[in-house]
């Protein structure tokens, strides 16, 4: 029972992370808060209820939603949002309404029932004595490596510190013959491409509608301003509100649980004196 | 080299006029300064000399007015492209990257990485510091050791022209020196034409060959600062 739940509260804490990744990283650079964010992860689970309607191969669905997500942002950011960046409330107003957008144009298309999507791996393993869901702790191998990659490449690349010096100082890093316009547009892709990645990683975790990517937005909203702009900080937000909410449903209400994430990280930011 | 070339200005500036969204600083500025020319901007505070740099660098809008980098027309130019052109910008405050370490500090600025340690041997011969402390974050430098990075590092990618906002303002005398010394020597090593902007007249009139004075955003003297009576110009417009 202990293993389970402990497993439990680090798998959850692993799809907390995969999930608020690409706003974290969108965040950080263009300093908005993508509430499309909900809905590119509807996409990338669409994906998956299409590659599993055609008979794919299950993780194709990864790739095809990475491909959507991005070439969905980058239309996005070239006709909307990169002339809203000065208005940081507007690009809020812009994000929201291409999340109405998208999500009823699933709708449309999908209709409003709910949908499953074929797991690439039904299997059981067994770790520390407990049987435990081998694809949950495929996802948490896959939030390390995302987040150790993410890591590698804001820390040892060319690519990682013209990231870094855009988030510092924009404007600086023009002056330095930094094509910011190009690190934005990249950026913004980036994001909503993992946020699509997460969305097909959670289809065999959840039922899929149009509407499941706004409570995992809010949750990821909630950890990235926990967070700020640090990788670190926001595994460590993964784990403890993530570890919460397991907690706070399994031994209370699952209604409440579903509310811890948010609820703690208000405490949090109430009483944080420093920026973390 | 042909004689068009070596008469064309390193930058001009005709008729310019920018400033802040709803606030005109700008009024029909016009100088030119040319190859291995180093020209400075004086003027007391807020008369416009840092808004003029940026709206030289495209960090503002030239709202009317051109502005010319060795011949091109770059006024409506996004800033990454001005300085890929050939110009490079040392800021008045804020301008090291604080977290980065120095030497990513110095990275940032240039395209083709190959040529990284070649330049940072350059970097070395001005500002041995710099080399030494390559991995220290560049927030923990001293004042003067961040004004050599700030210099390093608009000289690192051998610039044409370089814009440089009040590289003198709290500096003890020897770096004051040494600064003036890296900057001279690079202008007579490889041409380099330098816009100085400063407050303070010692400084900018012993670096400087020419002069503008800038008022309310507007150029109300250009001179010769080896000119008889050149600095009691100046001052005169400084005080009143």
């Amino acid at each position: 029972m202990f293993t389970t739940q402990l497993l439990d509260v680090v798998t959850t804490a692993g799809v907390l992370y995969i999930v608020a990744l690409g706003l974290l990283i969108v965040y950080g650079v263009l300093k908005i808060i993508n509430l499309a964010h909900g809905a590119f992860l509807a996409v990338g689970a669409y994906a998956g209820v299409v590659t599993t309607g055609l008979g794919w191969n299950p993780w194709t669905a990864l790739l095809l939603a990475f491909v959507i997500g991005v070439a969905l942002a980058a239309l996005v950011e070239w006709r909307v949002l990169r002339r809203l960046y000065a208005r940081p409330l507007d690009t809020i107003l812009a994000t929201w309404g291409l999340n109405i957008i998208v999500v009823q144009l699933i709708t449309l298309y999908f209709g409003r029932e709910i949908r499953f999507a074929e797991s690439a791996i039904g299997r059981a393993v067994s770790v520390g004595g407990a049987t435990y869901s081998e694809y949950r702790m495929v996802l948490l191998l896959l939030a390390v490596i995302l987040g150790v990659a993410v890591w590698l490449v804001t820390q040892r690349t060319q690519i990682g510190i013209v990231a870094r010096a855009v988030i510092m100082n924009e404007e600086l890093a023009q002056a330095l013959g930094i094509n910011t316009r190009l690190v934005r547009f990249m950026t913004f892709c980036l994001g909503a491409g993992l946020a699509a990645l997460a969305g097909a990683l959670l289809t065999p975790l959840i039922s899929v509608h149009p509407n499941l990517g706004v409570p995992w937005l809010i949750n990821a909203f909630m950890l990235v301003l926990v967070a700020g702009v640090s990788l670190a900080n926001l595994a460590l937000a993964a784990l403890v509100l993530g570890g919460a909410q397991v907690l706070v449903s399994s031994y209370g209400n699952p209604v409440l649980g579903s509310l811890t994430i948010v609820i703690l990280a208000v405490v949090i930011l109430r009483f944080r004196t420093i920026t973390i | 080299m042909t004689a068009q070339t070596l008469e064309r200005p390193a930058l001009a500036v005709e008729g310019l006029e920018g400033g802040y969204a709803g606030s005109v600083v700008l009024h029909g500025v016009t100088l030119d300064v040319r190859p291995a020319e180093i020209f400075a901007i004086l003027g007391k505070n807020g008369m416009g000399k840092t808004t003029l740099l940026k709206t030289m660098m495209g960090l503002l809008p030239a709202r009317r007015g051109r502005v010319e980098v060795l011949g091109a027309d770059v006024s409506r130019w996004a800033p990454y492209r001005i300085t890929r052109l050939g110009v490079s910008y040392v800021p008045q405050e804020k301008s090291i990257f604080q977290d980065l370490s120095v030497e990513e500090n110095l990275r940032l600025a240039l395209r083709e990485l190959s040529e990284f340690a070649e330049r940072l041997d350059a970097v070395a011969r001005w500002f041995p510091i710099l080399k030494s402390r390559g991995r220290q974050r560049a927030g923990t430098l001293s004042g003067g050791e961040q004004k050599m990075l700030l210099i390093g590092r608009a000289l690192l990618t051998r610039p044409r022209v370089v814009l440089v906002d009040e590289i003198s303002e709290g500096l003890q005398p020897a770096m004051v020196t040494r600064l003036r010394e890296v900057l001279m020597e690079e202008r007579r090593a490889t041409g380099l034409a330098i816009v100085l902007v400063e407050q303070n007249v010692d400084f900018a009139l012993a670096l400087a060959d020419r002069y503008a004075v800038l008022k309310v955003g507007a150029v109300v003297e250009t001179g010769r600062t080896a000119d008889a009576g050149a600095r009691e110009s100046v001052e005169r417009h400084l005080v009143l």
